[in-house]
């Protein structure tokens, strides 16, 4: 035997001679690689000739370090559960429901510009109308180009389905514009949001639904039967009391029974809640704009409720993260009345009012049928404006500027009272004159905001800096350059201009307004007094012990002979009811 | 998130609007190469961005040795000179939480910290503070309680060594859904088992970190799959602006703070 090594025939041929040698030393060896794992049924040896196989065929760099994982890796692939019956499942992947959702969409899109050709074909002379009843939805892709160019924006891949998607809501819903608002974050999912003005026949149904439900003499009358069923609450409990005295006094010859002491009055609250502030009506003021929200491109889009000035209120007091679900319980003190769609609508409301941003003589107010009517109805303070047509653009360094002289506000700034039009809660005089008497003099002094079109160097300051960051968007390419405007007060409201016409905002973020030092919860109101101040519910110091020694010595009987210690007690227990 | 992906993470990250621009990556991915090649960095990330009066910071991580013991943390206002940031002091950490005032972008600029919680005569009521050791404090705070990475991407070698993983495949879709599969990048503060015992496949090399499912209180982490369930986003509630992204089953991940480097107290209130 010439051969330092066999083949494998050999080897085994071998295994029979038995003396000690170098075969049989690696026969042995080789036995012992193969012996089966009782547990999973493979051996050492095939693991081995796997793990060189699978390293040699793809020839991974540095394979030393990465041993270990290796093997790990083939073992794993080797365990792959066989899944025999269901092998002829198809599983489909998880991107269909969303699939499925976009392509009704793209379809419903689709159908309706093929139907808008063929009817544009047959009638051109009908364009003009036709511009009317089309909703005019602004450009988002050109839009988030250039926020892209800033720094700001959304994914391409979002921001086309989102464009879709307004397209959609245009089609199905009665609105006459369409402006993407922004985005807003939630635990579980996030919103995406479309700021539309509704067509007119739309919004004066919507008026007309308004003013039944809410009528204009409602509130007051609310507010009159309040003191009556107050009243009617107090002579109740009188007469509750009275009944108890009675039961007491029927069941004196039982005994044991302790006698009820004489109860005062039950309290009545003497609060009576401030007449309600009356809500905007649709198409006014905070609810100029009707929102629509949906989780998704290609979801339904589902239209927010109106808010009213106790949302705003107390949405101003809060801070609460969006659930992703509109009909979430939102759990706040003071308490919110409605689900978290009033409670994102009242969110968007003040951010729309906060960070509504455009360069100096981009709108302007505007000329419409509809502002006349509102002008009879409640004065001067919210006209409608409009783009200007004659808006030439501001240089870069103007826009850059660090005072930001040259950006103005186009969102109505709402007042304390939680509307933007100031509402004179004295209107009525002659019916209420007793309510007021309490609330100081009659005139109050009309809550007035910021105008429209306020330069952002007259905003409020956060900590003595301005709350907007102006950035240009480039250095090396200056021609190309634009610029951003950054909100501190709103984190995630930005808002560009180009040199030339262009200039839009758009918020996307977590809803949340920057609270400095932080967040702190409204103090709960003091408690009111339940009786009148008097002896019986004043607090004083108990009689010690000496006192009520000297007290019993003054008051003892001339007649010394036995003592009465009933006197003594009762004397006590009275001191203590008083107490 | 690592520097030379910077341009095919673009479309993933969108922090609070924030996306990056390309001169931004641009200029990023020349300034940051070259700062890894004078400090013989196997690594570099760019972490984020920090909002300033003036001009904004910029901030990158390079990473020699260990992932977790090794890094150093650069600034920058304009992307010429990278600043080394120095060690931060727990002093300052302590202070930068109670400091509102916004950065103004001037390293150099000295500030003044009123801790309130003091009496009036406290020679430790008014401290001065550069804004540089504030930048350092902040940073070190974020990263102690915000950076993370998926389950797998940081490895710990049989010698302790942490290292980024180069084989790294991405977690799974039923795994990504899971707060228990992203964890700190921190020396871990649990006991070093803690977070073996929890789960049943686990991991000498892959668990020896603390996972964000135990962070006080749970929902501090707002998980959310996107693109039809392909990435995942995770979003800090305690550092709004800090988020981190996963494609599921890529090796494509990444962490980047944009923000004011203020810390949100608020969060109970939130949830």
């Amino acid at each position: 035997m010439s051969q330092t090594f066999l083949l494998e025939p050999d080897i085994i041929a071998a295994t029979e001679n038995v003396m000690p040698d170098l075969n049989n030393d690696l026969v042995m060896a080789k036995n012992f690689l193969k012996q089966q794992s009782a547990a999973t049924g493979d051996s050492l040896y095939d693991h081995l000739v796997d793990v060189v196989h699978k390293i040699l065929s793809q020839k991974p760099p540095d394979i030393v370090d990465q041993f270990e994982q290796y093997s790990w890796e083939v073992k794993r692939e080797k365990f792959r559960p066989n899944f025999d019956l269901l092998n002829d499942i198809y599983l489909a992947p998880p991107q269909l429901a969303i699939v499925r959702r976009l392509d009704e969409m793209f379809r419903l899109i689709a159908s309706k510009n093929q139907k808008l050709e063929d009817m544009g074909e047959e009638e051109q002379e009908l364009d003009l109308e036709e511009d009317s009843t089309k909703a005019r939805v602004a450009d988002l892709i050109e839009h988030n180009y250039y926020f892209r160019e800033g720094g700001y924006g959304l994914p391409d891949s979002e921001c086309y389905a989102l464009y879709i998607a307004l397209q959609m809501l245009a089609i199905k819903e009665p609105v006459a514009t369409v402006r993407f608002f922004g985005k807003i974050y939630g635990t579980r999912s996030n919103y995406y949001i479309a700021e539309t003005d509704l067509t007119i026949e739309e919004l004066d149904r919507r008026i007309r639904e308004f003013e039944m439900k809410d009528m204009p003499g409602e509130g007051e009358g609310l507010e009159e039967a309040h003191p009556q069923e107050v009243e009617e609450q107090k002579e109740l409990s009188d007469n509750t009391e009275f009944h108890k005295v009675g039961e007491g006094e029927a069941r004196e010859e039982k005994p044991k029974e302790p006698v009820p002491p004489k109860l005062p009055p039950e309290p009545v609250s003497t609060w009576q809640p401030p007449p309600p502030i009356p809500v905007e009506r649709p198409g006014q003021g905070v609810n100029r704009k009707v929102y629509w929200v949906c989780s998704q491109p290609g979801e339904q889009w589902i239209c927010l409720p109106d808010v009213t000035p106790e949302q705003l209120r107390v949405a101003r007091l809060t801070v609460r993260c969006m659930t992703g679900d509109l009909d979430a319980e939102v759990l706040t003190f003071p308490p919110f009345e409605g689900t978290e769609r009033n409670y994102l609508r009242a969110q968007v409301a003040r951010i729309a009012a906060a960070t509504s941003v455009s360069p100096q003589g981009f709108f302007t107010y505007g000329s419409g049928e509809e502002e006349e009517d509102i002008d009879l109805e409640e004065g001067a303070g919210d006209l409608a404006f409009n783009p200007n047509p004659f808006y030439q653009g501001h240089t870069l360094k103007d826009l850059l500027d660090p005072d930001l002289t040259y950006w103005v506000h186009h969102g109505r700034y709402i007042l304390k009272q939680g509307r933007t039009l100031w509402w004179n809660p004295n209107a009525d005089m002659e019916e209420g004159v007793e309510e007021e008497e309490d609330e100081g003099p009659p005139p109050v002094a009309p809550e007035l905001g910021p105008a429209l079109f306020t330069s952002l160097a007259e905003d409020a300051r956060v900590e003595g800096v301005r709350a907007w960051a102006a950035r240009g968007s480039s250095a090396l390419a200056a021609e190309r350059a634009l610029a951003t405007l950054r909100s501190a007060l709103w984190p995630g409201a930005v808002a560009y201009a180009t040199t030339g016409k262009r200039s839009e905002c758009m918020y996307i973020g977590w809803g949340l307004k920057l609270q400095l030092p932080n967040f702190s919860p409204l103090q709960l109101p003091r408690p009111q007094d339940e009786y009148l101040i008097g002896p019986e519910v004043m607090e004083m110091a108990d009689p010690t012990f000496a006192d009520e020694e000297a007290y019993r010595i003054a008051h003892l009987p001339p007649p010394p002979p036995p003592e009465l210690p009933g006197e003594g007690e009762g004397f006590g227990e009275e001191e203590e009811d008083e107490d | 998130m690592n520097v030379h992906k910077l341009w095919e993470y673009r479309e993933y990250v969108n922090i609070n609007g924030m996306m990056l621009t390309s001169e931004l990556i641009s200029l990023l991915q020349n300034s940051l190469t070259l700062l890894q090649i004078e400090n013989h960095f196997t690594h570099v990330q760019y972490w984020g961005q920090l909002y300033a009066i003036d001009a904004d910071y910029h901030i990158a991580c390079g990473i020699t040795g260990d992932a977790i013991a090794d890094r150093k943390y650069f600034y920058t206002t304009d992307f010429k000179f990278w600043g080394l940031l120095p060690k931060p002091k727990r002093k300052y950490k302590l202070l930068s939480l109670i400091t509102t005032f916004p950065f103004r972008g001037d390293p150099a600029l000295k500030i003044k910290v009123l801790d309130e919680a003091l009496e009036d005569n406290h020679p430790d009521k008014c401290r001065l503070m550069k804004e540089e050791s504030r930048l350092a404090a902040t940073i070190s705070n974020i990263s102690d309680e915000a950076e993370i990475c998926a389950r797998g991407q940081l490895i710990q070698q049989p010698d302790g060594c942490v290292v980024i993983n180069p084989n790294y495949y991405g977690l799974t879709a039923p795994e990504a859904k899971l707060l228990k599969s992203y964890l700190h990048i921190r020396q871990p503060q649990q006991r070093w088992n803690t977070n073996l015992l929890t789960r049943q496949d686990y991991n000498y090399s892959m668990d020896f970190l603390d996972s964000i499912d135990q962070d006080i209180p749970s929902g501090c982490w707002s998980l959310s799959l996107e693109k039809s369930g392909s990435v995942a986003y995770l979003r800090s509630l305690y550092w709004p602006g800090m988020t981190f992204f996963h494609k599921v089953r890529t090796p494509d991940a990444g962490f980047l703070y944009v923000g004011n480097g203020r810390k949100n107290m608020d969060v109970p209130f939130l949830l």
